[in-house]
């Protein structure tokens, strides 16, 4: 029979060897199913591991994916240290790229350079009165924010079916489900030359940087942590918990609607049916990845945004399927998240014992 | 609208088309061929029947030309990325077999020359772009006036994916079949907004069966599910894009196939000559894209007999389903009388044919 004790104290050497050993072993065991599929390995992990990071195109589609992963993660991971669990996100970044798509949907012929930023803007509202229900709900009556926020997600999805295939379909497309193209002015900037990144990428990172000076240096931050470690303790020094949880989800829902307002108003230019290949649920990834700290949440978004383009590398140039594109990356997170346990927690032999 | 008309002027450019093309295409290196899917390529559906449409350019070229198939695409951002992708690692032939792919698979026509793209139900044309959509409304009448002989209800029912031209007039040429063959024929349709879906699609064919249709087309569905879901509740069922009778033995109406391989073939070729022109590319059963396969036994062999003459006056030309009088479900004029309508306008319908019982979403 075997046990997990938890450490008393975490090995600082173990807590930086385990995410390499993880993505070693993650390698290592993919390594054999690729030689099984007839695969060259060798190309394989040039195109998933290496080619997003070594070619300039690469790497900047990577930062353009790091973009809203970060945004939203940096906004959940504030709730998640004050145990209040939003993992409606998708819901709040469709929210947030409906408000902003509101602007060059109804003035196509708008010109300015307020629109972009106004849409932003919107798109923080959005996101926000999206979690203002499930808010409202935690606090009146206790509904769990679990299952609110998911199912408001599910609402979201329908509220932009019906806009695109309603009121605000194109006009010229066919019938097709999307709005219009929009405007000039209604695109972010583009921050890197020769790329998709736009501007919304600095946004991200001064997102983290407010993430960071609010949870690891403000009294504010210092509060959100106590209640979520210890709400007892938390309440008998006077911090309000429904405060906590309004502040959590709104601003996880903020940030989340940022940067669905970003993803409009950047590479799509339009409002569609696919305005989100599940950022909001990967942010979730994201933000435990990165230990809920700010910095940390900084590499793995990056880390996960390359791992996404590298599989579509992979499929593109090494003749992947898809389905080991996701064996791929599933299993990298799950060595991870078994080596994290390791570094916490140790096997214990004991005799005999049953339960 | 206009869009689609501005392929004329691309004939202007065929000079221009044809020199760019020719100094991309080198003798010494084989040509990259990429398609792009909507779905997971599986046994039947669209995805299936596009990459069966590039095995006799393996059969012809064999070494000369590489295939990179990519399935499941999400339309959108991801789809742009992994299409410059594509073209980046040296692929100079592009099949965006979606609607969805058309804004960035343009961008990529736009910026390199050299590059040849074929995009799916689309309406933008460039020197070195064409879209290209199946005359399924050639088979689809002809299916029309089987589904109506073998109902009893007088009410047909169509799982549809998107209200785009394309399968508007695929109801609508179903809905001038079957009223070929009984005038008082009713066809509900219901929109599943979605290519790959099939609990949805399942679903709606549950709902179409439980109102009394007894037979349903399932249209542009990239699954088995509604002609699985019909075979179990005894209905018949057909579909399009390649057969799925291994799904439905006992009440398999029929399949309104398509086979790529004649327009992919010749576009290849084209392209390698350096004489690819973009064009509006709508292929139908003259054109061997369209093929109706797999009839059911069960249709009365009077009907079968006309079908078969309907089935040789389109292929020849002398007959289109589109032929007028058509009154729109509105109660409007569609087609006045004695006219024939022009494939321009088959392939922008946005208007139901009286008969369709289901108005179009707006």
């Amino acid at each position: 029979m075997i046990r997990l004790v938890r450490r008393e104290r975490a090995s600082r050497k173990l807590a930086v060897a385990a995410p390499l050993l993880a993505l070693f072993a993650a390698i290592l065991s993919n390594l054999i199913l690729f030689v099984a599929m007839g695969k060259d390995p060798a190309a394989v992990f040039y195109a998933l591991l290496l080619e997003p990071f070594l070619t300039w195109s690469g790497f900047s589609e990577v930062l353009l994916k790091t973009g809203p992963l970060l945004l939203i993660a940096q906004g959940l991971a504030i709730g998640f240290r004050a145990k209040v669990f939003n993992i409606g996100a998708e819901g709040q970044f469709i929210l947030g790229a409906i408000f902003a798509s509101a602007i060059p949907v109804y003035f196509l012929q708008a010109t300015g350079g307020w629109i972009w930023p106004a849409m932003l803007v919107m798109g923080g509202v959005g996101g926000a009165l999206w979690a203002v229900v499930p808010a409202f709900w935690r606090v009146r009556l206790n509904a769990n924010e679990i299952l609110v926020t998911l199912m408001m997600s599910l609402i979201a999805v329908q509220l932009l079916n019906y806009l695109l295939l309603g009121p605000w379909k194109d006009p010229m497309g066919f019938n097709f489900p999307q709005s219009v193209m929009f405007q000039y002015d209604a695109m972010i900037p583009i921050l890197l030359p020769g790329t998709r990144v736009n501007v919304s990428l600095l946004l991200a990172l001064v997102a983290a940087f407010i993430a960071w000076i609010y949870m690891q240096r403000s009294f504010g931050g210092y509060q959100l942590l106590v209640g979520g470690l210890a709400p007892e303790a938390a309440t008998y020094a006077g911090f309000s918990q429904s405060r906590a949880i309004w502040l959590s989800l709104l601003i996880g829902g903020f940030a989340a609607g940022l940067a669905g307002a970003a993803e409009v108003a950047g590479p799509i230019g339009q409002l569609q049916r696919s305005i989100s290949t599940g950022y909001g649920y990967a942010a979730i990834i994201v933000a435990y990845l990165g230990g809920l700290h700010p910095v940390g949440i900084v590499a793995s978004s990056l880390l996960m945004a390359a791992l996404y383009i590298g599989g579509d590398n992979a499929m593109v140039s090494a003749d992947l399927p898809v389905a080991a594109v996701r064996v791929f990356q599933g299993s990298l997170l799950v060595c991870y998240l078994a080596a994290i346990t390791f570094v916490r927690y140790r096997l214990v032999r004991t005799k005999g014992a049953t339960s | 609208m206009i869009a689609r008309r501005t392929f004329l002027q691309t004939t202007a450019f065929a000079a221009i088309a044809a020199a760019i093309s020719a100094r991309g295409a080198n003798a010494a290196d084989p040509l990259g061929i990429a398609l792009i899917l909507p779905s997971p390529l599986g046994d039947v559906g669209w995805s299936h029947t596009l990459a069966a449409g590039l095995d006799p350019i393996k059969a012809a070229y064999g070494d000369a030309v590489t295939f990179t198939i990519l399935e499941n695409i999400a339309e959108g951002p991801d789809a742009d990325r992994i299409m410059n992708k594509v073209v980046a690692d040296g692929n100079k032939f592009l099949i965006a077999g979606s609607f969805g792919y058309q804004n960035g698979a343009m961008q990529i026509a736009k910026r390199d020359p050299s590059v040849t793209v074929l995009h799916a139900s689309g309406f933008m044309v460039a020197p070195n772009f064409s879209p290209f959509a199946a005359k399924y409304f050639q088979g689809t009448y002809l299916l029309g006036m089987a589904a109506a002989s073998l109902s009893k209800t007088g009410k047909l029912g169509s799982v549809s994916a998107f209200a785009i031209p394309e399968l508007i007039t695929s109801v609508n040429a179903f809905t001038l079949g079957a009223q070929a063959v009984n005038p008082d024929v009713e066809v509900s349709v219901v929109w599943v907004n979605t290519w790959f879906d099939p609990a949805k699609e399942q679903e709606a064919a549950k709902a179409l069966i439980a109102q009394g249709c007894d037979v349903i087309f399932s249209n542009a569905q990239d699954t088995p599910s509604v002609i699985a879901a019909c075979e179990e509740a005894g209905v018949y069922a057909f579909n399009l894009n390649s057969s799925m009778k291994a799904y439905a033995p006992n009440k398999y109406l029929g399949c309104v196939a398509t086979d790529w391989s004649p327009f992919f073939k010749a576009s290849v070729d084209a392209h390698l000559a350096g004489s690819f022109v973009g064009a509006n590319a709508f292929l139908g059963v003259s054109d061997k894209v369209v093929e109706v396969v797999d009839w059911s036994a069960d249709i009365p062999a009077d009907i079968m007999t006309k079908i078969t003459e309907a089935e040789a006056k389109i292929a020849d030309g002398s007959f289109s389903p589109f032929t007028g009088p058509i009154t729109k479900a509105d109660g409007s004029e569609g087609v006045a009388a004695g006219v024939v309508l022009a494939d321009a306008d088959i392939i922008a319908m946005d208007w139901h044919v009286k008969g369709v019982a289901t108005p179009l979403p707006q």
